[in-house]
C-alpha cells in the first residue's frame, strides 16, 4: 500500500464507519417510530370499511407480520437497493423519491447560491466599514431575515411581490420566475446567518496580531484583506455555509409547501400523514446520506484551507 | 370520506389576516369576465395520488377520476341521478335491475365501451384477487349477466332500492377491461384510460397533471383543449393564485374567505349545499353519554344559528335530524334543532348528571372548522353547567380510533351521503357493524335493515320518519351543520358544483364565457 493510499485510507475509513452506523441508525429509528405511529390502512380505504377489509389490506402489504420479520424483511431488500412500494401510490418508493429530487436540488442550490453570493460580501464589507450606515442596515437586516418565520415571508412575498406588484408568479414549478419568491423564502435565513457569521469572523481576524503587522510593514489594505484576513477568516464561513446547504436541501418542508413546490421535504410530511412507510424511509435514507456527503465535502475543503486539518 | 385534502399542513392564521388588511389587486378591466382560454386550470388542496379510480376514494382522487371515467349511471349538480354510460335502468324483478348501456362509445385507446366492460368493472371491485380499495361498495351484488353488448343485468342478493345510485359514487367507474387485462393494474393506474370527458397526458407529482379534451365524448366535447390540476395546499396562496388569475377554479375556499374572493372585480364565490351534515358522533357507550337525556342535553345546548352566523358566516344551515337536506326523505317540514339552554340545564338534572368528564376528540382541519366549532361548542356546555374537556388528535390518529371505535366521547364526522339516501348515510355509518356502531336500539335496526331491502318508497319513507323520531331522542349523532361546499371562480368560468364532492367538469355544467 502506498503512503497516500493510507494517509487516506486513515483519514476516511473512520468517518466512513461512523457514517454508516449513523445511516443504519436513522433508518431504523425511522422505521420504528413510523409504525408505532399508526397504520395507513384506514387512510386507505373508505371509512365504513368493515374490520375484516382492513385487515385483508393490512395482510397484502405484510404488515400483520411481527415488527421483527417486518424489519428484517426492510433491511434485506435496502441491501439490494429496494426501497419497498409507496403504500400511497403505489409505485416504487425510490422511483416517487426522485421523481422530487430535480425540483428539491432546483431550489436548493438556487437558495445557496443566493445566500452565498449576497451573505459573504455583505458580511464581509459591514465588518470592514464597521458600524457604518450599511453596516447597521445589513446586520438590522439579517436580524428580521433570521427572526422571520418562514410561512410568515413566504405568505408576505406572494402578497406583496406577487399579488400587489405582479412580479412572480405565486407558485408551482415553471421557469426561472417560478423561482425566485422560494429561493429568496428559502435562502433568507441562511442568509442571514452566513452574512452575521462572516461579519463576526473577519473582524476577530482584523484584530489579530499578523494583521497589524501586515498593515505596520506597509501592506496594501485591500490586500490586507484579501490575502490575510479572507483566508483566515474563512474556516467558520465554510462550516456554516456548507451546513446550511444541507438544511437548505433537507428542510425546505415549509417553502415548499406555501409555494406549491414539488420537493422531498414536502414528499416526507405528506408521507409521514399517509403513514406511507417505504417512502419515508427512502427520503430520509437520502437526506441522511446527502448531510454525510456535505460533511466529507466540509472537511474536504477544511484540509484545503488549513494546512492544521490535514490527516498526518 | 374526505381523506388527506382538508387537513391543511398549517393553518395560516397569521398571514390571511395579513391578507385581509392589504387592499385588493388592481381591479379588472370588464372585459376579464370573458375569455379566449382553452385551458382550464383547476387547484385543490391536495394532489391525486392514484388514478385507478378503484384503488382511492379520497377526494382529491376522485375529483379527477369521476372525469376520465363514466359511471352507468351519473349524479348531476342537481342531486338527481341521470343516464350515464347507462342510458335507462330499470327494476325487472326485486332482485333484478336490467340496464340499457350507451352504444357507439369508445375508451380513450379507441376501445369499443360494451356489456362486458360494465360486467368487468363492477366484479373487478369486490375479486378478491384485484385487491382494491372499494371492495365494499357493491356488495349488495349476487352476480351479474350481459346478454349482449347493450344490456347488463344485476342480481343482486336482496331488493336494493339504490343500486343504481351505488353505481354513481366510487366504484361504479367504468373502466375498459381488456386495456386493464392486457397491462396490468400498475400499468393502468400510471397511465389510465377511461370514457370520461378529459384524457390523460402526464402528471408530474405534487406539481401539475394535464389532461387535454376527449374530442369524441359520447356527452359533447367540453369547451376547452386542456385541463390543468395543480396542488396547493396553503389556503392563502390558493387565493391569492385565484385573484392574480393564475388559475381559474380553487377548491376548498373557507367561509371567512369568502368575501374575499367575491370582493374582487374578476373572481367570485360558487357553492352547493354539502350531500351530508357536519356532526359530533358519540360513543354513546361511555357513561354519561349512554343516557339519552344527557344527549338531548348536550344537543339543545349548542348555539347552532351562531356557530352558522359566526364561524360560517352564514354558508350553512342548522339540522332538522339525521338526513341530509336534499336527501331522500328529507322532512322539509321538521323543525330545525333547537337551541334551549334552560331546558338543557333541566334535563341535566332530570338525568342525574354528577359533574363527569365529557370528552370533545378534535382535529384540527379534518373538517372545515372543527377545532373552532369544537372550542365554540365547549363553551356553550360549560355555561349549562357540564365539565367538557377538548382534545386535539392529529389526522391519522383519528383513522386508528375510528378503527377501533376506541374514541372517548364525542368526535367530529362529516358523514357523506353517498347515495343521496338515509342509507347512504346514517344506516351505513350508525347501522350495525357500521364504523360509527356505538349505540343500538332495536326497534331502529329493525326499521333500518326493513328500509335498506324494500323497493317500495312509500314503506321507506315511513321508516325512515321513525328513525328519525328514534333517532332525536337518543342522538347517536350530534348533528350541528350543514354547510355549504365553496368554491371560487373567475368569472369567466360557468360551473356548477356538484354537493358530494365529485367535482365535474362536463358540457352539462361546464363552459367558459366567450366574448
Amino acid at each position: 500500500m502506498s503512503f497516500s493510499m493510507r494517509v487516506v485510507l486513515g483519514f476516511l475509513a473512520p468517518k466512513l464507519l461512523r457514517a454508516l452506523v449513523a445511516v443504519w441508525l436513522v433508518t431504523t429509528v425511522v422505521f420504528v417510530v413510523m409504525r408505532l405511529s399508526g397504520d395507513p390502512v384506514p387512510l386507505l380505504l373508505p371509512p365504513d370499511a368493515p374490520t375484516s377489509e382492513i385487515m385483508r389490506v393490512r395482510r397484502d402489504l405484510g404488515l400483520d407480520r411481527p415488527l421483527p420479520v417486518q424489519y428484517a424483511v426492510f433491511a434485506a431488500n435496502i441491501l439490494r437497493g429496494d426501497f419497498g412500494r409507496s403504500i400511497h401510490f403505489r409505485e416504487p418508493a425510490f422511483a416517487v423519491v426522485r421523481g422530487y429530487l430535480s425540483a428539491t436540488v432546483e431550489l436548493g442550490l438556487t437558495a445557496f447560491l443566493l445566500a452565498a453570493l449576497v451573505a459573504v460580501p455583505i458580511g464581509m464589507f459591514s465588518a470592514i466599514r464597521r458600524n457604518s450606515l450599511v453596516d447597521h442596515a445589513a446586520m438590522g437586516l439579517a436580524l428580521i431575515g433570521q427572526a422571520a418565520p418562514t410561512f410568515f415571508l413566504g405568505i408576505l412575498f406572494i402578497l406583496v411581490l406577487s399579488l400587489k406588484a405582479d412580479l412572480f408568479p405565486t407558485g408551482g414549478r415553471g421557469d426561472w420566475t417560478h423561482l425566485v419568491l422560494p429561493a429568496l423564502t428559502l435562502g433568507a435565513f441562511a442568509m442571514a446567518s452566513i452574512a452575521r457569521l462572516t461579519r463576526s469572523a473577519v473582524l476577530d481576524v482584523l484584530h489579530a496580531d499578523y494583521i497589524r503587522t501586515a498593515r505596520a510593514k506597509g501592506v496594501a489594505e485591500w490586500l490586507v484583506i484579501a490575502k490575510h484576513t479572507l483566508k483566515n477568516a474563512a474556516l467558520p464561513i465554510v462550516t456554516i455555509t456548507g451546513l446550511q446547504f444541507g438544511t437548505l436541501l433537507g428542510g425546505a418542508v415549509v417553502t415548499e409547501t406555501v409555494f406549491a413546490w414539488p420537493g422531498i421535504g414536502r414528499l416526507a410530511i405528506q408521507s409521514i400523514y399517509n403513514r406511507d412507510y417505504p417512502v419515508v424511509q427512502c427520503a430520509v435514507f437520502l437526506s441522511a446520506i446527502m448531510f454525510i456527503v456535505i460533511n466529507f465535502a466540509i472537511d474536504a475543503i477544511y484540509g484545503l484551507l488549513d494546512p492544521r486539518a490535514r490527516p498526518r | 370520506m374526505v381523506h388527506v385534502t382538508r387537513r391543511e399542513l398549517l393553518k395560516g392564521v397569521a398571514a390571511l389576516g395579513a391578507a385581509a388588511a392589504l387592499p385588493d389587486p388592481r381591479p379588472r378591466s370588464a372585459d376579464a369576465q370573458t375569455t379566449q382560454k382553452r385551458e382550464l386550470v383547476v387547484a385543490q388542496g391536495g394532489d391525486v395520488s392514484k388514478f385507478d379510480p378503484h384503488f382511492s376514494t379520497s377526494s382529491n382522487d376522485i375529483r379527477v377520476s369521476f372525469n376520465i371515467f363514466d359511471n352507468l349511471v351519473s349524479r348531476h349538480p342537481d342531486g338527481k341521478l341521470h343516464p350515464g354510460l347507462a342510458t335507462e335502468w330499470k327494476l325487472t324483478a326485486p332482485t333484478t335491475w336490467t340496464f340499457k348501456l350507451r352504444s357507439g362509445v369508445k375508451y380513450h385507446n379507441g376501445d369499443a365501451f360494451t356489456s362486458a366492460d360494465a360486467k368487468f368493472s363492477i366484479e373487478r371491485t369486490y375479486d378478491p384477487n384485484s385487491k382494491t380499495m372499494v371492495a365494499t361498495a357493491l356488495t349488495t351484488i349476487d352476480r351479474i349477466e350481459a346478454p349482449d353488448t347493450v344490456t347488463l343485468i344485476i342480481h343482486t342478493k336482496k331488493p336494493d332500492p339504490l343500486l343504481p345510485a351505488r353505481l354513481a359514487f366510487y366504484g361504479g367507474q367504468i373502466v375498459p377491461s381488456k386495456h386493464v387485462q392486457a397491462v396490468g393494474n400498475d400499468a393502468f393506474n400510471a397511465k389510465p384510460v377511461g370514457t370520461g370527458p378529459v384524457r390523460f397526458v402526464s402528471w408530474v407529482k405534487d406539481d401539475k397533471l394535464v389532461l387535454e379534451a376527449n374530442p369524441d365524448y359520447w356527452g359533447g366535447r367540453v369547451d376547452m383543449d386542456r385541463l390543468v390540476v395543480r396542488a396547493i395546499p396553503e389556503t392563502a396562496p390558493r387565493i391569492a393564485a385565484l385573484l392574480k388569475g393564475e388559475v381559474d377554479i380553487i377548491t376548498q375556499l373557507p367561509p371567512d374567505q369568502g368575501e374575499r374572493v367575491a370582493g374582487n372585480a374578476s373572481t367570485r364565490v360558487a357553492g352547493a349545499l354539502y350531500a351530508g351534515l357536519y356532526v359530533l358522533a358519540v360513543n354513546s357507550k361511555r357513561p354519561p353519554l349512554d343516557n339519552p337525556l344527557v344527549k338531548q342535553a348536550l344537543s339543545l345546548a349548542i348555539d347552532r344559528e351562531a356557530i352558522v352566523k359566526e364561524l360560517w358566516r352564514g354558508r350553512g344551515v342548522v339540522p332538522n335530524g339525521p338526513i341530509a337536506r336534499g336527501d331522500n326523505h328529507y322532512d322539509a317540514k321538521l323543525a330545525p334543532l333547537a337551541y334551549n339552554p334552560g331546558a338543557a340545564r333541566d334535563l341535566l338534572k332530570k338525568a342525574g348528571y354528577k359533574n363527569e368528564e365529557i370528552f370533545i376528540e378534535t382535529t384540527v382541519a379534518y373538517v372545515s372548522n372543527d377545532k373552532q366549532m369544537a372550542e365554540a361548542i365547549q363553551g356553550m356546555w360549560k355555561d349549562v353547567g357540564i365539565n367538557v374537556n377538548v382534545e386535539v388528535i392529529e389526522y391519522s390518529v383519528r383513522a386508528q380510533k375510528n378503527r377501533e371505535k376506541s374514541f372517548k366521547g364525542v368526535f367530529w364526522s362529516d358523514p357523506t351521503s353517498t347515495l343521496g339516501d338515509p342509507d347512504g348515510m346514517m344506516w351505513r355509518l350508525l347501522g350495525p357493524g357500521g364504523p360509527q356502531d356505538y349505540w343500538r336500539h332495536p326497534r331502529w335496526d329493525e326499521l333500518g335493515n326493513a328500509a335498506r331491502f324494500s323497493v317500495d318508497e312509500k314503506f321507506r319513507a315511513e321508516a325512515y320518519r321513525e328513525m328519525t323520531t328514534i333517532f332525536l331522542e337518543h342522538f347517536p349523532w350530534l348533528p350541528v351543520i350543514q354547510p355549504y361546499e365553496d368554491y371560487g371562480l373567475q368569472k369567466h368560468v360557468e360551473w356548477t358544483p356538484n354537493p358530494n364532492q365529485q367535482f365535474e367538469i362536463r358540457r352539462f355544467n361546464f363552459k367558459f364565457k366567450r366574448a
